[in-house]
């Protein structure tokens, strides 16, 4: 039978590794993807979602369950995220060859959606689009997309009120639309 | 503000699934009988769509194994100190705990004071003011040791039948 | 989740600042002092150190005797201007008044007796919670050395 995150929790805090691991396999992902969304740059996102599940394990001891675990970590990777940005600037979704490594094999070009060309430029000015929004909206944006979660869970993640991250929202959609307006 | 902009302003919170009831339901048949804010709801709908495929089509699937090796690697290896100082501060001195911790600091300080009063030898303050002595016309000498800030009364007693024998009270002296 | 500490944070610091004015206030009027009189006995026959008085080597090393032991432990709450005898060795009496608290210094009336012979009498102020030593009467082939501590309650 499968155990609940919860499960796995109580188990990593009593030094099980194992349930710790298994918590990462099925959070690294989405995890990876979110910070993907927030830092715009593989090598950064990569090493801040390792660093995120590492201080995780280090303070899983004073997690006591008052929210999910999958918001907690959000949290985690949520600050660790704006935390780096802050620290550096890098290019956007630049990555070395060395990283392949990393990733499992993809034929991009052959799933990529944009295969038409206007719709690759749209691509390209959207990721630009979102990388200079602020680290606050792009957190609300990369959430709520990524996610799909309510603005509940979003407000617990960043330390604001559901109203604070409708009207994040709604300004950093309006300024996405704006910098977009040739192409939606 | 127009009814137009409200209903903008309200179009993501709806789409979003967030408004629900009487406010989702005025949103709703507003865009159906407005062509500008269907038109809207149309230009909204794409940039989720986009988005949407944007975040995730960039994101590569992760290899799980080397992901945990590097994160175990983390786990395993020895912090330096400074690190480890800076983890523990911000852990221990978040803003929850430190409601407690200041009165629990205060108390602690105070509890300190309190206890250096005491004469556990070198304290601060144990220095003792002599404001009068009789010794009833037996010698007295009057000490104060700098090391344990004490005051010392030393009693030299006469021989004559008070001492318990006669060359006992010449032991009595002290060394000092 | 800070809206549910609050409310404990603040009662504990509540909790707190009233026992702090409570202590802060006994400790302005105190009611009595508790005076403690440890006898030891210092010798210079062979080098025994009591363990029952810890702490108080330092205080005793300018006397130089090579031994000390401890003869007796006397604890009494005694009012103010009243005075409380404590019995010591030799036939020996030792009576405390308590005079006046200023500064948290404690004002002490001291007289030492042997029967109806009276050996020293002195007043002096200790710090609250302090001591201060008087030695010198012989016993037992040593002299006696009080450490005289007192404490406003």
């Amino acid at each position: 039978m499968e155990l609940s995150d919860w499960q796995l929790v109580e188990k990593s805090q009593a030094g099980d590794a194992d349930a710790f691991q298994e918590l990462v396999s099925r959070y690294h992902q989405k995890v990876f993807m979110v910070i993907l969304g927030l830092m715009r740059n593989r090598e950064d996102a990569l090493e801040v979602a390792q660093e995120t599940f590492f201080r995780a394990f280090r303070k899983i001891k004073s997690f006591q369950g008052g929210s999910s675990f999958y918001t907690w970590i959000y949290r985690i990777a949520v600050n660790n995220s704006i935390d780096a940005q802050r620290k550096q600037k890098r290019n956007p979704l630049d990555f070395h060859e060395s990283m392949d490594g990393l990733f499992e094999a993809r034929n991009e070009v052959a799933k990529d959606p944009f295969a038409d060309v206007q719709d690759r430029e749209l691509r390209e000015n959207m990721s630009k689009a979102i990388n200079e929004l602020t680290p606050e909206h792009k957190a609300v944006i990369v959430l709520r997309t990524i996610e799909g979660m309510s603005y509940k869970d979003i407000g617990e993640i960043l330390g604001c009120s559901e109203g604070t991250v409708m009207s994040r929202l709604h300004y950093a959609r309006k300024k996405l639309q704006d910098k977009l307006s040739a192409f939606l | 503000m127009s009814p137009c902009e409200t209903i903008q302003e309200s179009l993501g919170p709806w789409l979003d699934g967030e408004l629900r009831g009487a406010d989702g339901e005025a949103v709703r048949s507003h865009v159906a009988s407005c062509a500008d804010c269907a038109a809207a709801r149309g230009r909204l709908e794409k940039l989720q769509l986009t988005l949407g495929t944007v975040l995730s089509t960039e994101a590569p699937q992760l290899k799980f194994a080397p992901f945990w090796r590097e994160v175990e690697r983390r786990i395993e290896a020895k912090r330096p100190w400074h690190e480890q100082l800076i983890e523990w501060c911000q852990s221990t001195l978040s803003a929850p705990r430190l409601a407690w911790a200041v009165p629990a600091a205060i108390m602690l300080v105070l509890g300190l004071l309190s206890f250096a009063k005491w004469p556990v030898g070198g304290q601060a303050d144990n220095y003792a003011s002599v404001e009068s002595i009789d010794a009833h016309g037996r010698n007295v000498a009057l000490l104060r040791d700098d090391k344990t800030k004490t005051t010392i009364i030393w009693l030299y007693q006469n021989p004559e039948g008070e001492n318990e024998n006669v060359e006992e009270a010449a032991k009595s002296g002290p060394a000092f | 989740m800070l809206k549910k500490l609050r409310s404990p944070a603040l009662l504990f610091s509540l909790a707190f600042l009233t026992v702090a004015g409570w202590l802060s206030a006994a400790e302005k009027n105190p009611q009595s002092v508790q005076v403690r009189i440890r006898t030891i006995l210092g010798g210079d026959k062979g080098d025994e150190f009591d363990p029952k008085l810890k702490g108080m080597e330092q205080q005793l090393k300018p006397l130089k005797h090579r031994s000390y032991r401890l003869l007796k432990d006397d604890t009494q709450t005694v009012p103010w201007q009243d005075g409380k005898s404590f019995e010591i060795p030799g036939g020996r009496s030792l009576t405390i008044t308590p005079q006046d608290f200023q500064d948290n210094r404690i004002g002490l009336k001291v007289r030492l007796t042997q029967g109806d012979k009276p050996l020293i009498d002195t007043t002096v102020k200790i710090a609250n919670k302090g001591n201060f030593i008087l030695g010198g009467p012989a016993h037992e082939g040593g002299s006696l050395v009080l450490s005289i501590s007192a404490a406003a309650q």
